[in-house]
């Protein structure tokens, strides 16, 4: 029976990650790109969520030297990992017409995330 | 600048879209606090680079329209685009943008008197803002009669006109002093002030039609108010800059790369260097150190100039923060096998992004909603599936209650006792009872 605990302790250990991750991406899917944006200067490449739509594409996005899509599932778990903690690190976001380039950390990042989600929650209150 | 002095870097600017158009920068500046050389070109958009090698660092929107301006503070980097200006981290994201229906033609602006906390923008226009630095909001308009195209702060705010002359603002009240200088003919090409010194290039008429660079540079005293003797630079003055650390060293550059330091007290005196440039200088700016010299040329090249040894931007640096270095991503397999928790957290402290705020509590199994017969029968078929034009009357992705649906059209009537249908009946008479 020691050993049938065993293995539902590591059963749980693989699965842990699981809700959290979701509920990451669940808050992140809902505030990219929505079309009520359009227009409202914060999204706009003036406005100071920006930084979130390219880092969108710098998770998901991610490209190898001849511009064939790399799709890696370490990337995006570190990169969840990071922004969920709101990590100290920088990354440096590059726009898809290379002119703009940001030196941000994830947790400024977060601080954008959370920010733009507590937005869509009560919209009404930050109008 | 001393006899060492040479060009130590050249760069091409880097072009303004994908189609691959190069133009020349609008403005540009030494950052007074990193080691960074900030660019705004002709869109709007400000670039930095670092170092001497003149490497790209950051770079993003500011408005739109020419880049007119940049000011440094210690948190970032102040923009002044004809519209609107900017704030950003000099690592790139934003702090604040200010539009004003009555911001129409910026063209420079200054810090006042309280230091570094609050801007002055004027332009173009009949009316000068004032911007609370730390929070982005405009704290004044004022009503101006004339229309400012450089602006430098010393003892006095110093407001080049478009006439030609120089207007002294009090720094704080930004009254206009009664002094003012007629310092051109035509056009104030460049001025730059300094502790005590104002310092002008600029145009005037010649033979009656053509506008030509004034052979000298001319020099007030702001202590006592009064002009000195000006300057004189045979082959025209194009930019003048005041010496950051020798106050009263001048450094006057022509439009053919010709570059003077001369001293304002002892003008007989001077040294003479040669920029090598094909084309013609269109801006030039010295840094706060007084170590290095950029001249920018109408090819798009940006020259640096400087000693080998010595050259430095700022005169006490702070590190440029940059990308931390990418650690390669583990490998790991897309699978269903595979537990998420393979990437580990990173050390934390503060609560998680993914926190879900408790007081959400959603209604989930409801049943899917139905599709209205009417609107199937007008979709086409194909391959994948239906398609037609969407009704108006709802809008995309719009929720809809497809319990309450659900329960509407629910009409069955509860079973009755007896005892109860024999009431019923009795009362039917009466009308009471409603059908539905």
């Amino acid at each position: 029976s020691l050993h049938a605990n065993d293995t539902l302790t590591s059963h749980l250990s693989r699965e842990l990650e699981n809700g959290r991750l979701f509920r990451l991406i669940a808050k992140l899917g809902t505030i990219n790109e929505r079309p009520e944006y359009e227009g409202n200067p914060k999204w706009s490449d003036v406005g100071d969520r920006y930084i979130l739509k390219l880092f969108r594409d710098y998770v998901f996005h991610q490209v190898n030297a001849e511009g064939r899509p790399v799709v890696n599932m370490g990337h995006i778990l570190e990169c969840m990992n990071k922004l969920d903690a709101g990590s100290t690190q920088q990354i440096k976001l590059v726009s898809r017409d290379e002119q703009d380039c940001f030196i941000v950390s994830y947790k400024e990042l977060k601080k954008q995330v959370e920010a733009a989600f507590q937005e869509l929650i009560k919209p009404e209150s930050t109008k | 600048m001393d006899g060492d002095w040479e060009e130590v870097g050249r760069l091409l600017l880097p072009p303004s879209g994908p189609q691959g158009i190069t133009q020349p920068s609008s403005t540009f500046a030494f950052d007074t606090s990193q080691e960074l050389l900030w660019e705004g070109n002709q869109f709007g958009r400000v670039w930095s680079f670092y170092s001497t090698e003149l490497q790209k660092y950051t770079s993003f929107k500011c408005g739109d329209g020419p880049v007119r301006q940049l000011l440094f503070h210690e948190k970032g980097i102040i923009a002044l685009c004809p519209r609107s200006v900017h704030m950003a981290l000099r690592r790139g994201p934003p702090i604040w943008h200010i539009v004003h229906e009555e911001m129409k033609e910026l063209a420079c602006m200054s810090f006042t008197s309280r230091g570094n906390t609050e801007i002055l923008v004027a332009g173009l226009q009949d009316r000068m803002f004032t911007i609370d630095v730390e929070k982005g909001t405009i704290t004044r308009q004022i009503p101006s009669s004339d229309h400012y195209t450089i602006m430098k702060r010393s003892r006095y705010i110093c407001a080049a006109t478009g006439t030609g002359e120089i207007h002294l603002l009090d720094p704080k009240t930004f009254e206009l002093q009664e002094t003012k200088f007629k310092a051109h003919a035509l056009r104030i090409n460049d001025m730059d002030a300094q502790h005590d010194f104002v310092v002008t290039c600029g145009y005037a008429m010649r033979q009656g039609q053509i506008p030509m660079l004034d052979p000298m540079v001319n020099a007030f005293d702001l202590k006592n108010l009064k002009q000195m003797h000006s300057v004189s630079f045979p082959s025209g003055a194009a930019y003048v800059r005041l010496h950051p650390r020798l106050s009263s060293t001048i450094i006057i550059v022509s439009s053919y790369g010709q570059m003077h330091e001369v001293d304002l007290l002892n003008p007989d005196s001077s040294k003479f260097k040669q920029a090598n440039v094909l084309s013609y200088i269109s801006m030039v700016d010295m840094a706060p150190s007084g170590e290095a010299l950029v001249l920018a040329d109408t090819d798009c090249n940006l020259h640096l100039w400087g000693s080998r040894a010595k050259i430095r931007f700022a005169e006490i640096s702070t590190p440029v923060e940059f990308a931390d270095p990418e650690e390669t991503a583990a490998q790991v397999d897309w699978n269903t096998e595979t537990p998420l928790s393979s990437v580990g957290m990173p050390y934390y402290r503060e609560n998680l992004l993914s926190a879900w705020p408790s007081h959400l509590i959603f209604d989930v199994g409801a049943p899917p909603p139905k599709f209205d017969q009417h609107f199937m029968s007008k979709l086409n078929t194909a391959s994948f599936g239906y398609y037609g034009r969407v009704p108006t009357n709802v809008r995309r992705n719009q929720v809809e209650d497809t319990r309450a649906l659900e329960k509407a059209p629910i009409n069955l009537k509860t079973p009755k006792f007896l005892s109860e249908k024999a009431r019923e009946t009795t009362n039917d008479t009466a009308g009471e009872r409603r059908i539905s």
